[in-house]
């Protein structure tokens, strides 16, 4: 609580609202690289209270063992992972981990995967009776062999599925994006139409590494899903893509892919995105948050800018 | 997590370091298995798990043993002394150390290092462990003659440091290093436990950490004997906090088949959970 009321008192100009909900910061943490919340809470020196949400680790219907090991591999400026979405399932999630989350610290954002459209309806309709403060729609897992990614690059089926999630739930829809597609812009319309509330752009790209002694892939699952730095520009220019539809709907954007600087933060916000998100940079320094804040607020600041909102989407193109 | 300076780094043959770094937290708060996750160098940017092979609390540093066997090691092996590099831990959940009093540690290639650390917690205790250490490569140390333990001329050697401490300790090598057994870390830990009575064994408890094919090995010896067996695991980590379940292995539960993490639910597992 201590770091909560300094944080708000220090940076007051990061305050902002996204889909509704009232964030103390514009970072979100990212699903699948902060488990179910509490596990970086045992660094010394981080908190949850400095983050505006945290997206939990993508929830199935049923608890999922996630794939065969190697899961993840660095590759140059990135990572390659394959989890497979390794989940206690929705009702244990439920049950045994919503009930023990702080949730004055931070909102807390469900993610959610379904292996058919009524799947991913039926875990929405759970979510939608708990405290939870939105429920992202993961159609972009490039690492589950059915669902995922297989929804999210076809855009009538990714409509489909926010369709059905959005009867079922009254809380506010964020839906995570693939760019492993052509037409993300189009895509992002479907998803709105259907009735999602804000964006995710982007989930991670399809990739693989090699060992050569052994001639075999290092993923155990053969190929994973790339993050980190690497995907950064492609993440940028999606998010700019899919800005150019969106703010028409004032639908808005989680922008993320890379973030691991002030730097990058910011060109997400001038490229679209309302607030940014941090997963892999998180597993080289798991102190980021502050100075992401902390240089945010000073870019805000020395720019005569008085919130968050007021750089979004400010790109000036050539 | 904190920033550490380097005080030493030394060179051994076989690509084999050992690193001394400071920090009074670690140093005082690491239990034997433990490990610390470790940047590297500003050009990598993911951290390499590294296990804590001994402590200096009056000092406030300890040591990490490392082989070089791809770029991460092989960036911190360009580091120098006085540079800084940035480590999180000590993590992970350690050996359990119970009260058997005849403690049985084994050690192959760069899996030494939580077992020494294990030999500097109990050496002062009512337990006489005996430890094995296997190499392939020279060992990262100058073995010499020992005067504890059992006697036997052509296995002799011991590590240093392990005498120093005064724990009974034999090396193991197929390479027919002098004073140096050769065979399998399994064969000698067979012959020795081989020496023991019925009321001793009862007293062994096995640690182990090396190569997994080692491990099955010391598995299926600790089930022929009948003994307590616990085994540090490695796999591949990204966050080593337990948030992003990259660096899970198979373990059999109560309740089946379970996904653990390394570096948060282990290192140590019960081996009979493993294999
Ligand atoms: C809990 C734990 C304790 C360890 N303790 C020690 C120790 O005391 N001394 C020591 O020399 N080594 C130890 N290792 C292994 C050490 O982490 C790897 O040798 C090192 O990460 C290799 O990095 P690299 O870039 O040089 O090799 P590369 O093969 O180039 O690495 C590529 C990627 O694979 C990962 N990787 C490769 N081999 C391993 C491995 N065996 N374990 C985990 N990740 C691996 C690397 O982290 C990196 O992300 C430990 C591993 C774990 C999990
Ligand atoms: C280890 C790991 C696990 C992930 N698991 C999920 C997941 O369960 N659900 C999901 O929607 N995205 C998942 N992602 C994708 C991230 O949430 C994020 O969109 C992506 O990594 C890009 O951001 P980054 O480069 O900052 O990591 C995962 C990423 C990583 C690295
Ligand atoms: S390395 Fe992330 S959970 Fe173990």
């Amino acid at each position: 609580m201590l770091s909560y009321s300094i944080m708000s008192r220090m940076y007051n100009n990061l305050k902002t609202s996204f889909c509704g909900l009232k964030l103390n910061s514009p970072i979100v943490l990212l699903s699948g690289c902060v488990g179910f919340g509490e596990e970086y809470t045992r660094i010394e020196g981080f908190s949850n209270a400095d983050v505006g949400a945290i997206c939990l680790k993508g929830t199935t219907l049923e608890p999922r063992l996630g794939n065969a090991p190697h899961r993840v591999a660095e590759t140059s400026s990135g990572m390659l992972n394959s989890i497979g979405l390794q989940n206690p399932g929705t009702e244990a999630v439920i049950n045994d981990i919503l009930p023990s989350l702080d949730m004055d610290e931070t909102r807390f954002i469900i993610n959610i995967s379904g292996s058919s459209v009524e799947e991913y309806g039926e875990i929405a309709r759970r979510f939608d009776d708990t405290d939870i403060d939105a429920i992202e729609i993961n159609i972009s897992c490039p690492n589950v062999k059915e669902g995922g990614v297989a929804f999210g690059n076809d855009p009538e089926m990714s409509y489909r599925v926010v369709d059905v999630c959005r009867k079922n739930t009254s809380k506010p829809i964020i839906t995570k994006l693939s760019p492993n597609q052509t037409d993300i812009a189009n895509s992002a319309l479907r998803c709105i139409n259907a009735g999602s509330d804000g964006l995710a752009v982007i989930n991670t790209l399809m990739g693989m590494a090699i060992n050569i002694s052994e001639r075999r892939p290092v993923i155990g699952n053969n190929q994973g899903g790339l993050s980190g730095p690497a995907i950064k520009p492609i993440a940028l220019l999606k998010v700019h893509q899919v800005y150019q539809v969106s703010k028409k709907y004032k639908v808005p954007i989680i922008g993320q892919g890379g973030i691991a600087t002030v730097n990058d933060a910011i060109e997400f916000i001038i490229a679209g995105a309302d607030v940014v998100g941090i997963g892999t940079a998180l597993f080289y320094d798991p102190l980021l948050c502050n100075k992401i804040n902390k240089g945010v607020a000073d870019y805000l600041s020395k720019n005569g800018l008085d919130c968050v909102d007021d750089l979004v989407g400010s790109l000036v193109l050539n | 997590m904190c920033d550490c300076q380097i005080l030493a780094h030394y060179q051994y043959d076989g690509d084999q370091f050992i690193l001394t770094l400071d920090s009074s937290e670690i140093a005082k708060s690491t239990i034997p298995g433990q490990f610390v996750h470790v940047t590297v160098s500003d050009s990598i940017p993911m951290r390499r798990p590294i296990s804590v092979m001994s402590v200096d609390i009056d000092n406030g540093t300890f040591d990490l043993l490392y082989k070089v066997v791809g770029e991460g090691t092989k960036k911190l092996s360009e580091s120098k002394i006085g540079d800084i590099l940035s480590v999180i831990g000590p993590i992970g959940n350690g050996f359990e150390l119970t009260d058997k009093k005849l403690p049985l540690l084994i050690g192959g290639g760069v899996g030494m290092p939580p077992i020494i650390a294990i030999a500097q917690k109990i050496k002062d205790t009512d337990c006489d462990p005996f430890v094995i250490l296997g190499s392939e490569v020279p060992f990262p140390f100058t073995p010499e003659h020992s005067n504890i333990g059992p006697e036997c001329d052509e296995v002799s050697h011991t590590m240093p440091l392990l005498e120093e401490w005064g724990v009974a300790c034999r090396l193991t090598s197929l390479q027919g290093f002098e004073g140096v057994y050769k065979g399998y870390v399994t064969d000698l830990a067979k012959a020795y436990l081989d020496t023991l009575s019925k009321n001793e064994l009862s007293k062994v408890e096995v640690f182990a950490c090396g190569p997994h094919p080692m491990l099955e090995a010391v598995a299926k010896l600790s089930v022929d004997y009948n003994l307590p067996c616990q085994i540090s695991l490695e796999e591949f980590m990204a966050c080593a906090v337990g948030g992003c379940a990259g660096c899970t292995v198979e373990v059999q539960t109560e309740r089946g088949s379970a996904m653990k993490r390394v570096c948060v639910d282990g290192p140590v597992f019960d081996a009979r959970s493993i294999f």
